[in-house]
């Protein structure tokens, strides 16, 4: 895919939803019959099993602890499965070698709750970060990272340390900084959960954005009020098991009640 | 990836670590600097004191023979070329019994004493020696028991001037101050790799979000570890080097203004000056290997 700040060569008809395209294309995330127990015995994740198309957008939403985040986890192979196979883009992740891990990482672009920036650093140099220790030859390194910063609305920010940033604009950094790889995956462990309503709805929409752009999207959330605003994909987990997968979910399921 | 631009950031990153965490960084020079303070004493004394015991050893590694009196030319000869040969002799002399007086007349103020005895019709009482030089010490009492019983040697009760006190104890004494010489800065060395490991463990704890990042968006292992390495490098080397001026301070000082103390000459002084700067930066980046490699592994 391809972010520029020129209107990009639109995947899905403008309005469109990216799941209404007919594709025969092979699916980027596969779960197969993935299980993930943890040391200390926890069943996270419970013989689940999913694909996700390329330009896709899903929510996996489900109550705190019930895996949404574990599902995460095993997408960046920050664990492994304990059954079952993650594949990505066709690769096993079981059978990634740890050197072939940076490779998979920079494929995608990860952002978490808590923003995960460096105080200490300016928001160029927050979203600069991410290049410098990847390929620090990389020419028009500012021109990338203005670009990433124009795409979130943060252009203006340039020096601003995180701490002077909102809420928002601290995860608008965190999206930037994980767009300057120009990913294919966009993961996001509940973007919105430390943010407000207004705010974390602004995310929500730059995340479609940029799924939009081409990018296939994976957002974890218990947010109820975007999930169902958005009216994507949406795959629900309780106790580690997939028990819905919708094309146009809801929170919850229809008829079920708000406890 | 490109090597240079890499490299530049590398070296940036460890130089705003030692900054940003200059606290740190300053308790690590200075217990590092301690550590190989030590470890520079430990090896000044040692050599020093290995000067003094090679002195003793070179006077002590020598066996003087004496020969029985009217012994033929052709024997003492022989005795010395087969006492020669062996590899445990660096250098062998012959010394007559007139060279043997005038050396007591001179050393021991004897000349007055053996004049009266040739007057008297007695003759020179000393007798002619070979003096062998040996290349170690143990091989003294060596050659001694190869020789002392052999019929070519002076009848008396010392047909050498093999002391049985004197070069056993020597031994000893060497072999202690090589061992200890070798412990103590073992020991230290270790201290100092512990310290620096505990310390650059502690800068990637405080650093572990920054790693977590690197990590997250796909930065290699080496990547990540480069800049700690580097860091206990500088570490490493800038402790080394206040290490060496206060060690050859102290040395100048003591020397009295004679060059520097306990004889240590400029030569072995800056043979240890760049012993203790490779130490350093090998400990330092060692430490750090060690260090930042749990960070990594979580």
């Amino acid at each position: 895919m391809s972010i520029s700040t020129s209107p990009p060569a639109p995947v899905v008809e403008t309005g469109a939803r990216s799941s209404d395209v007919v594709r025969n294309e092979p699916p980027i995330i596969v779960f197969e019959n993935v299980t993930k127990v943890y040391p200390n015995g926890l069943a996270a994740i419970q013989d689940a099993s999913f694909t996700v198309r390329p330009r896709d957008f899903v929510f996996v939403v489900g109550a705190s602890g019930a895996g949404k985040s574990t599902v995460i986890r095993l997408l960046i192979r920050e664990e492994r499965a304990t059954q079952g196979h993650v594949l990505v883009e066709g690769q096993d992740l079981a059978r990634l070698k740890h050197r072939h891990l940076p490779r998979l990482r920079r494929k995608m672009g990860i952002v978490f709750q808590d923003f995960k920036l460096l105080p200490s650093l300016t928001v160029e140099q927050n979203v600069a970060f991410a290049i410098q220790v990847t390929d620090p030859g990389r020419p028009h390194l500012k021109e990338k990272v203005g670009e990433a910063l124009y795409i979130v609305g943060l252009e203006d920010k340039l020096l601003a340390y995180p701490t002077e940033l909102s809420g928002g604009e601290q995860q608008r950094v965190a999206i930037a900084r994980a767009l300057v790889h120009r990913p294919r995956i966009f993961l996001a462990d509940e973007p919105t959960g430390n943010l407000d309503p207004d705010a974390g709805w602004g995310i929500v929409q730059l995340l479609q954005q940029i799924n939009h752009r081409g990018a296939t999207v994976v957002m974890a959330t218990h947010n109820r009020e975007v999930v169902d605003l958005c009216r994507r994909r949406v795959l629900a987990i309780e106790d580690g098991r997939i028990v819905r997968d919708e094309a146009e979910g809801s929170y919850l399921r229809d008829g079920d009640a708000i406890l | 990836m490109n090597p240079i631009p890499a490299l530049k950031f590398v070296s940036r990153a460890a130089v705003q670590n030692i900054l940003r965490n200059r606290g740190i960084a300053l308790a690590s020079v200075l217990t590092i600097t301690l550590t190989l303070l030590g470890a520079g004493i430990a090896v000044v004394v040692v050599h020093a004191l290995d000067g003094v015991l090679q002195t003793e050893e070179s006077q002590a590694s020598v066996l003087k023979v004496f020969m029985a009196d009217h012994l033929a030319f052709a024997s003492e000869v022989n005795l010395e070329k087969n006492l020669g040969s062996s590899a445990s002799v660096a250098t062998s002399s012959f010394e007559n019994k007139n060279q043997a007086a005038a050396q007591a007349g001179s050393s021991l103020g004897l000349t007055q004493a053996i004049n009266l005895l040739e007057k008297s019709g007695a003759g020179n009482p000393l007798p002619a020696s070979l003096n062998f030089h040996l290349r170690n010490i143990k091989a003294v009492s060596q050659l001694n028991r190869e020789v002392s019983t052999s019929a070519l040697l002076d009848s008396g009760p010392h047909p050498t001037d093999y002391n049985a006190n004197v070069i056993p104890r020597l031994e000893r004494y060497i072999f202690v101050a090589q061992l200890g010489g070798g412990l103590v800065v073992g020991v230290v060395g270790a201290v100092a790799l512990v310290i620096i490991t505990i310390s650059v463990r502690t800068a990637a704890f405080v650093r572990r979000r920054e790693i977590e990042i690197m990590k997250l968006v796909g930065a290699t292992d080496w990547f990540v570890r480069w800049p700690f390495v580097l860091e206990g490098v500088i570490v490493g080397v800038i402790s080394a080097l206040v290490a060496s001026i206060i060690l050859l301070g102290f040395g100048f000082g003591f020397g009295g203004g004679h060059g520097l103390a306990l004889g240590v000459g400029l030569r072995f002084a800056a043979l240890t000056v760049v012993a203790l700067v490779v130490a350093g930066g090998a400990l330092g980046s060692l430490g750090s290997f060690v260090g930042v490699r749990r960070s990594l592994a979580t």
